[in-house]
This record gives structure tokens, C-alpha cells and sequence, in this order.
């Protein structure tokens, strides 16, 4: 259990925290200046004027009522910032060993989980940005930490260079046992990686919770960089090799068609996101449209979302309901209104597994 | 080529500019950092002050140390009950040189200090480093370019330094005479022909401590790429 209830004066606004995390992964969200950065090194012991009460597990960071601040050096804490922090003057190795406190036993095997053997000689300005990240979280967790602090260390990364790292914050995640906070800008990396999400907005608390009841409320992701995505969890059915697509059985029953991704074994377990504006809304039955995925619905909700109408669709036969972006221009022409019978269309590249 | 009396002297000089240099070291890097880190009032105000030698005369700094410590003030009367004499001795070359060379070692470690992304000394301490492991440990490598640089300046000021000394040095030959009093001494006396020799000493002495900083500085950069 990590316990967070403190305040620190920002720029702008204050930061106050009031959070219990479960110990596993939190996904650390909310817009640019909500305090994300900040929330971090205050844990890290980074920040003087934090006041409060911060402790991990049983070991108390911080407690000003008891005049109780432990210095950065004895909180144990990995911090990654997001341009990884790795020292100029010293290889790759000397970075993974620089805070080597538990031996270099801990060192060899956190250079083995990131598989970064082959660069240990290298100064970081040779490195690649993941290449760095990689060596920033080799160097975070040989110091056996207590927690790791990891400050969107996949943001820098091309889309490519993303894929790769992921894998490797899983394999942190499920071997090392560590809890991790995890700030992010992606609603699919929350939801790869974490299993508590803490939404901030403006240095306060906005709303915490299981990520996918979180982050398909269109309030909090329309703050998120990938914008609404109704996010759904399903098993895969079949692959049909022959048409291009891959089947996914939905909560529900619902069948869904995919672009082919045989990577994924018939029966395993996916999520698939599809964004709020790629889903068509038609209020007549749907004909002779190439949309492989057809539903019928019926509105359950209409809600401005900035300059866009964020309608709340329930699938006959389905649980969740879905969220649709529309154009106030389309409500009106097709006279939406809660209660309206639709049919929802998606294209079967607009599927997409995360 | 150079007489006795002239090899005394280049090696009393290279004497003191080397022990001027090591003493300045522990309090040149500690204000240089103290400086860099401090972000409160008067922190203008006091890098004014420190810089003060670098532009008054150098005849003015000498005066105000002579007066500091002669036996007739506080200081000087206080050191020389404890049998301490310091005007007109070798410590008086120290104590003049380092005043002279401590302003270019402060503002060139201090300028390097604060080259520094603090987010890095952060880390540091992050990682289990104490304060002080991470001065010596991130801190000073990363501000080495800045801090040799100064080093190396402050010696070379130390080598050469004429006015401070002269006025609470003298100039006693074989006991406070260094190259740059030699100089004036033989030019007064009419031995022009000495003077150029020792000023060709002194400029062989300054070129070599500026082309060895270069040297070590390329090198330690050519390891730091590779």
C-alpha cells in the first residue's frame, strides 16, 4: 500500500493528493500542468516543501506532523524521468552500477531483464532514445528500490521504438514485484500496464479507479492525448486468413471483426480500443455498407465534450455502452436525442488491439 | 644559461604558484558552488564582491592586505602573538597570489556549477547518493572542463602576479622574489639582457601549464566519446 496525502505549492496551483494505491501499477494521468511530474519527485524526496504524509509499505517518506522527512538517498525510491537522467560522464555500466546498493547481483540481473548487455560500454550520448530509457530502468531497479518512479518513459519514443519498450516495463511489472507509478499521456499504456489509474487535474485528484471504468468516461480521456476511445475487453474467436480479419468475441456476445492478427492465439484474452469518432451513427438499419462491425443501439446519453456531442450508445445485448463523437450539426440533422434507436458502424481497421 | 640565483627564483615561483593553487582549490570550488546553488538575495552583491580583485589595482589589493596584516592591526598583531609573520615573508607571496587568483578559479568552477542540470544531482541523491558522494561523483565530473579551466588560470595568475605581491611581499631576493619581481628588479638595475631571459622563462613556464590543461582536456574528451 502506498499512502499519499500531502500538499506542495506549484507554479500555478497547489498540488494535494489524497490517494491510497493498491501495490501493482498506477497509471499517473491528467493534462499537461496537472502536477503529474511533480506528484513523482515529491515521492522521490525531490521537493523540500512538500508537507504531509507520504510512506510505502511501512516505510514513512515523509510525516510533517512528526517533523519527518527522509532524504532522497534512504527512501529507495527508481526514478526515470522522461528524458531517462543518464549521467554524461559515465558508460552505460557505470550508470546501471552508480547506485548499485544491493551488489552487483542485483546490477547483472536487472542488465539481463532489459537485455542490455551489448551497450554497457557506451556513453549515453551514443545511445538511442530507447536504448537510454532501457538503461535508466536497469539502473533504477539495480538499486533494489521499493518503488519505481517512471515518468512517461515511453513519450519520447516513435510508435516503433514504443513496442519495444513496452514488453520490457511488463516484464519489470511481473517479475520484479515492484510497485510501479507510471505517469502516461496513453490511455493504451494505462491500460496495458496498470491496474489502478489516478486521473489529476489542476494538482487535485479528479478520480482514481480500475482504468477501463476510468478512461471510458469521456470527461477524463477527453484530457488524454489519443483522445475518447471506448476500450473493450474480448477473447479472440477465430482468424480468417483468407478474408483479412481476425474474429473477437465481446462481453456480451458481441462479435467483432479485426484486421488479421494471427499473433494473437484463438482464445487469449484482448483488449481492443476504437476512438469515439471513428464509430458511424446512422438511425435506419444499415445496407450495403463495407463496415464489417453493424450494432444496433439506443442513445443513452448526449454530452458536449469541447466542441463535439459525446453520445452514451447502449448495445442491445451488450454491457457497456459505447461512446460516439458526433458533431452537434449530425445530432440535429439526425435529431438524436436520448432514447433514439441508432445502428453504430465500424470499419474493421478502426479496431484496434492494444 | 639561467645563474643560481635566477634557477632559486623560477623555482620559488613555481613553489608558490603551486601551493597558491592547491590551497585555493577546497575554498575556490566550495564558494563556486555555494555561489552556483544560492538563488537568494544579494547573490549579485556578493559576486561583485568576490570579482573585485579581477578590476581594482592590483597595488590596491596589496595595500589593503598589508594593512590587514601588519602588526599594528587586529589580524597581524594576533598572528604574530602566536609567532605567526606573514608581511614581507613567502607566505605574504601566497597570501597575495591566492587573493589575485581566487576570483578567476570562482568564476569559471561557478559558471560550470551552474551549467549543471539539477535534475541530474537529483537522481544522484535518488540513487543513494549522500550530498557530498554526489559532489564528488556527479557534480565535479560533470563541471571538470570549467574547473580545470580555472585551475589552470588561477596558476598561471599566480606565476605572473606583481603588484599585490610587491606591496606585501617586498621584493628580498631569496626570500620573497618571484620571476615577476626578477623581471622589474633586473630592468630597473639596467640588466635588460636578464629581464628578457626571464621573461622568456615565464613565458615558457605559462605555455606549458596552458598547452598540458589542453592536452589533458582533449583527452579526457577523446575518452568520453568513445
Amino acid at each position: 500500500m502506498i499512502e499519499l496525502s500531502f500538499e506542495l505549492p506549484l507554479a500555478t496551483a497547489e498540488l494535494r493528493v489524497e490517494a491510497e494505491l493498491p501495490v501493482a501499477v498506477t497509471a499517473v494521468m491528467g493534462p499537461s500542468g496537472a502536477g503529474k511530474t511533480s506528484l513523482l519527485e515529491a515521492i522521490a524526496g525531490l521537493r523540500r516543501k512538500a508537507r504531509g504524509r507520504i510512506a510505502c509499505h511501512d516505510v514513512v517518506f515523509l510525516d510533517s506532523a512528526r517533523h519527518l522527512r527522509l532524504a532522497p538517498e534512504r527512501r529507495r525510491v527508481g526514478y526515470v524521468p522522461q528524458d531517462a537522467g543518464l549521467f554524461p560522464h559515465l558508460t552505460a555500466l557505470g550508470n546501471v552500477r552508480f547506485g548499485a546498493r544491493a551488489g552487483t547481483r542485483q546490477a547483472e540481473t536487472a542488465i539481463e531483464t532489459l537485455e542490455i548487455g551489448p551497450l554497457l560500454a557506451r556513453y549515453p550520448a551514443s545511445l538511442s532514445g530507447g536504448e537510454k530509457q532501457r538503461v535508466a530502468l536497469a539502473r533504477a531497479l539495480a538499486t533494489a528500490p521499493r518503488m519505481l518512479l517512471l515518468d512517461e518513459p515511453l513519450a519520447a519514443l516513435d510508435v516503433e521504438l514504443k513496442e519495444r519498450v513496452l514488453p520490457y516495463l511488463m516484464r519489470i511489472r511481473d517479475e520484479w514485484k515492484v510497485p510501479i507509478l507510471y505517469v502516461t499521456h496513453n490511455v493504451g499504456e494505462a491500460l496495458a500496464l496498470a491496474g489502478h489509474v489516478l486521473f489529476l487535474r489542476a494538482g487535485r485528484v479528479e478520480a482514481q479507479g480500475a482504468p477501463l471504468d476510468l478512461l471510458s468516461s469521456p470527461g477524463l480521456s477527453a484530457e488524454a492525448e489519443a483522445g475518447i476511445e471506448n476500450l473493450l475487453r474480448g477473447r479472440v474467436a477465430a482468424h480468417d486468413p483468407a478474408g483479412g480479419i481476425t474474429r473477437i468475441e465481446l462481453d456480451g456476445k458481441l462479435a467483432l471483426s479485426v484486421p488479421l492478427a494471427e499473433s494473437r492465439p484463438a482464445g487469449s484474452a484482448v483488449t481492443v480500443a476504437i476512438r469515439a469518432e471513428d464509430v458511424l451513427v446512422s438511425t435506419a438499419p444499415v445496407k450495403g455498407l463495407s463496415a464489417r462491425n453493424v450494432y444496433e443501439a439506443r442513445v443513452e446519453g448526449l454530452e458536449r465534450t469541447g466542441v463535439d456531442v459525446t453520445l452514451r450508445c447502449a448495445i442491445t445485448g451488450s454491457g457497456r455502452p459505447w461512446l460516439v463523437r458526433v458533431t452537434p450539426a449530425a445530432v440535429e440533422a439526425l435529431g438524436l436525442a436520448v432514447g433514439t434507436t441508432v445502428w453504430l458502424a465500424v470499419k474493421s481497421h478502426s479496431v484496434r488491439i492494444v | 644559461m639561467l645563474t643560481a640565483d635566477e634557477a632559486g627564483v623560477v623555482l620559488f615561483t613555481l613553489e608558490v604558484a603551486a601551493l597558491t593553487t592547491l590551497l585555493l582549490l577546497p575554498p575556490g570550488l566550495a564558494s563556486a558552488f555555494a555561489l552556483a546553488r544560492y538563488r537568494g538575495p544579494g547573490k549579485s552583491a556578493l559576486e561583485t564582491l568576490l570579482s573585485l580583485p579581477l578590476i581594482l589595482p592590483p597595488t590596491a589589493v596589496g595595500l589593503a592586505l598589508l594593512e590587514a596584516f601588519s602588526r599594528g592591526s587586529a589580524l597581524g598583531g594576533w598572528l604574530a602573538g602566536r609567532g605567526i609573520e606573514v608581511v614581507f615573508t613567502w607566505k605574504a607571496v601566497v597570501l597575495a597570489t591566492a587573493v589575485m587568483s581566487f576570483p578567476l578559479l570562482v568564476r569559471s568552477a561557478r559558471t560550470a556549477f551552474e551549467e549543471i542540470d539539477p535534475r541530474l544531482v537529483g537522481l544522484a541523491r535518488t540513487l543513494g547518493c549522500s550530498p557530498a558522494a554526489t559532489f564528488f561523483r556527479v557534480t565535479l565530473p560533470l563541471a571538470w572542463r570549467g574547473v580545470l579551466a580555472g585551475t589552470v588560470l588561477a596558476f598561471a595568475r599566480a606565476l605572473g602576479e606583481f603588484g599585490a605581491t610587491v606591496m606585501v611581499a617586498g621584493n628580498i631576493p631569496g626570500r620573497t622574489r618571484t620571476l615577476a619581481l626578477a623581471i622589474f628588479h633586473d630592468s630597473q638595475v639596467g640588466r635588460d639582457d636578464r629581464a628578457a631571459v626571464l621573461a622568456g622563462v615565464t613565458a615558457v613556464l605559462a605555455f606549458a601549464a596552458l598547452w598540458t590543461t589542453e592536452w589533458l582536456s582533449r583527452r579526457l574528451e577523446r575518452r568520453a566519446e568513445e
